[in-house]
């Protein structure tokens, strides 16, 4: 029978993972659940827990083949090497994560009668089978993320989608360059302001001219930043400093700097 | 005038001892005997195993506390029971052999109306070659469990870590040494405190720190783990423990029955029945736990041995022994009373008592090594079953031998640990767990056989505050200082 896989925010179940004690008709049907929700989904493979069943099962299928690999009360015990991939679970549909893993390992398990087995797995298997495992002892990948990737993947949680903030947060924007551009300006114009101190009264009239020229193009500069940096905040919606309020927030914290210096330039210069 | 004999003055004697004679009074006897001068707070041995405490701030003697009490105190080890006397006296005795010094090998039997056996575990080194022998810890590891083995450990500590500031590297191996090893929990302490040690010490970087363990997953504790709720989730602590050692870059081999020990090198078998080889230059492993040998003889002298102590060693008590396969357990297997079936004035607490059945699920290698932690009966669940036995005993003598008995089964018992992982004021850790009940009740909760309401886990400084609180707190109980029995077990 095919079962409803349960979904991101949903617990996978309300009692939680534990061993298979007795080995019986309940635990075979579970599994061939199991194995029909693999086949309908086009799955690798499913803990039991992440159909709402509290029991240590876990099956995949096999590597290189169509066949089924059963896992009761499996254990990993051995492992080796570290590699991270970027990882989907039916859990989270829709949504990956980048995770450190074990790049080889060991483990026991008993089959569906009981007896104790035991193999070793490496590659995209070994993934697989430790993702499943976790499962069983009560987490999702969550669990694994570092502390940067698990703001990310919070972020991802939020907005359903890997889509959205599928590029980390730049360190420099192009807008950045705009603000350093009118800072030029506005320097330039103190330079202009204090110069006039220093100059005769014609000189100074020529100053003010200038002065005119470099305000009406701190302004426009102005204005061609703030509705970049909102074009630009939509390709990097993770990065706070992309949000309208900060981008509103600097666009006017320019024109006070540039008001300012225009004022004092009207009544000194 | 009824006699009370305790045998044994660990957590769980001490507690039942001290309890005894504030109910009975003088009008009736309590006699405690154990083989040590000095009473030790185990939990802190750690701590002295890294040279951050001394054996004094962890021991402190016996006989004036007894006096106190009113306790008749005799430091011998006990050898022998006769529950049903001997020909030559009708009255059960207890058989002694005297430790104090000036006193050293001589016996004597001592008679008793209840005998309470708390004798805890002979530490059993000789199970594993050369791990140690008959005559306890050999030579090429150290151990943290008695106060003098956590001197030695530090000593030997030290040494590394002179070795390690003066560029040589230096791998430590932190553990058990058998497949069925209880105590998971004094070797996790202990290998985060080396870790934090070494951090402090600034030499790091020049230490390889590896975990290896008869437990099946990380975090089994012996207890199969616990599920802590986190997100959503309840989360087992394997999840929680392999975030811890991957976070202090310490390395694991689990599922390992250590079967030999050589000069900087342990051999052992895993779960699957491979083999393996791992080389140390600095080993802390725990031994495997057995009774103390005690031999028990019937009134014409025939050894009853196997009719009062299970086949370890530890005493039969009110358990199920007949439980079977790990399907068939169940929460009702534990005993309640730890009155012996055969002889119902004699009980058993604390590590003293023979379990039914691990707690943990039972695994064992293609070859047929069993290689899982045994139940541990430490700490809090000690305390609270000594007490236990005393209250019952103390109501019999005075109230009739029809009084009912009280009960302090481990399956409806809870039980917090404070595990440190870290000794320092403001960058000490310690994992603050509670477990309800400690072994699980699979028909009371499904799944998890827990209750997830009341099992729970935190790691970070307030844990080693509340530890560091616990040391000097059980210590002034332990002393029976004023309000000593107001602090819980």
């Amino acid at each position: 029978m095919i079962r409803e896989i349960i979904t991101y925010p949903t617990p996978p179940s309300v009692e939680y993972a534990t061993d298979v004690r007795v080995f019986n008709e309940d635990i075979f049907s579970l599994i061939e659940d199991m194995k029909d929700t693999i086949q309908a989904n086009s799955l690798d493979g499913l803990a039991a827990f992440q159909i709402g069943n509290y029991y240590n099962v876990v099956v995949v299928k096999e590597e290189n083949s169509s066949n089924f690999l059963e896992l009761i009360n499996p254990r990993i015990i051995s492992q080796s090497g570290k590699v991270t991939t970027v990882e989907k679970t039916a859990y989270f549909p829709k949504l990956s994560a980048k995770i450190t893993r074990y790049e080889t390992i060991g483990l026991v398990y008993q089959d569906r009668f009981g007896n104790q087995h035991s193999l070793n797995a490496d590659g995209d298997f070994s993934i697989l089978l430790q993702r499943k495992i976790d499962y069983t002892f009560g987490s999702s990948f969550l669990n694994k993320l570092s502390k940067e990737e698990k703001k990310l993947f919070t972020k991802k949680l939020e907005f359903g989608s890997d889509i959205a903030i599928s590029e980390s947060c730049p360190t420099v924007f192009k807008r950045d360059y705009i603000i350093k551009v009118i800072n030029i300006v506005m320097i330039t114009m103190i330079i202009l302001l204090i110069g006039s101190l220093f100059v005769n009264d014609e000189a100074s009239a020529g100053f003010w001219q200038y002065q005119t020229y470099l305000f009406s193009t701190a302004i426009v500069l102005n204005v061609i930043y703030f509705f970049y940096a909102q074009y630009e905040g939509k390709r990097f919606t993770s990065c706070t400093s992309c949000q309208i309020g900060n981008i509103i927030g600097t666009t006017v914290i320019l024109l006070i700097k540039l008001f300012v210096i225009m004022s004092l330039s009207y009544f000194i210069i | 005038m009824a006699r009370l004999v305790v045998l044994g003055g660990g957590v769980s004697g001490h507690t039942a001892a001290t309890f005894a004679a504030k109910w009975l009074g003088s009008a009736h006897e309590v006699v405690v005997v154990t083989p040590n001068a000095k009473w030790n707070w185990i939990p802190s041995n750690i701590w002295v195993g890294v040279g951050e405490m001394s054996k004094e701030e962890v021991t402190f003697d016996l006989a004036p506390v007894y006096a106190k009490a009113g306790i008749n105190y005799k430091q011998a080890k006990a050898v022998s029971i006769n529950p049903e006397g001997s020909e030559l006296v009708n009255k059960p005795f207890v058989t002694i052999e005297y430790t104090l010094a000036g006193r050293e090998g001589m016996t004597e039997n001592i008679e008793y109306d209840y005998l309470i056996n708390a004798t805890g575990p002979k530490l059993n080194f000789g199970a594993t070659p050369g791990l140690g022998d008959a005559n306890g810890l050999g030579e090429f590891t150290v151990s943290v469990c008695t106060a003098d083995h956590a001197v030695h450990a530090n000593e030997e500590f030290q040494k590394s870590i002179q070795k390690m500031k003066k560029g040589e590297r230096q791998k430590f191996l932190i553990g058990t040494g058998h497949g069925l090893c209880t105590c998971q929990g004094a070797a996790f302490e202990y290998i985060f405190n080396i870790e934090h040690e070494l951090n402090k010490a600034g030499v790091r970087d020049m230490a390889d720190i590896k975990w290896i363990s008869n437990e099946s997953f990380l975090g089994d504790f012996g207890v199969g783990g616990l599920h802590m709720k986190s997100m959503g989730f309840a989360v087992s602590s394997k999840i929680f423990a392999e975030s811890l050692f991957t976070e202090r870059n310490v390395d694991w081999i689990i599922g390992a029955h250590v079967n030999k020990v050589e000069k900087g090198k342990v051999h052992y078998e895993l779960l699957s029945g491979e083999m393996g080889e791992e080389e140390f230059d600095f080993s802390m492993l725990i031994p495997p736990f057995a009774g103390v040998g005690l031999k028990a003889y019937a009134k014409d002298g025939t050894d009853i041995t196997a009719t009062v102590f299970a086949p370890n060693g530890f005493m039969k008590v009110d358990a199920n022994y007949a439980a079977g396969a790990y399907e068939n357990w169940k929460a009702s297997d534990w005993p309640k009373t730890y009155q012996n079936p055969t002889y119902g004035n004699m009980f058993a607490c604390g590590i003293a008592f023979a379990p039914p059945h691990p707690i943990s699920k039972p695994m064992s290698s293609p070859n047929g090594t069993p290689i899982n932690p045994t139940p541990p009966r430490t700490g809090m669940p000690s305390g609270i079953i000594g007490k236990a036995v005393a209250h019952s005993i103390c109501d019999r003598i005075l109230q009739g031998e029809n009084a009912p008995l009280h009960e302090a089964s481990m399956a409806h018992m809870g039980a917090a640990c404070v595990a440190s992982a870290g000794k320092g004021i403001f960058d000490g850790t310690a994992a603050a767990m509670t477990i309800y009940p400690v072994v699980p009740d699979f028909d009371k909760y499904p799944g998890t056989g827990r209750d997830t309401d009341y099992t729970f886990g935190e790691i970070g400084l307030a844990g080693h505050w509340i530890k560091h609180i616990l040391h000097h707190l059980f210590i002034w109980k332990a002393k029976l200082k004023a309000g000593w029995t107001l602090i819980p077990e």
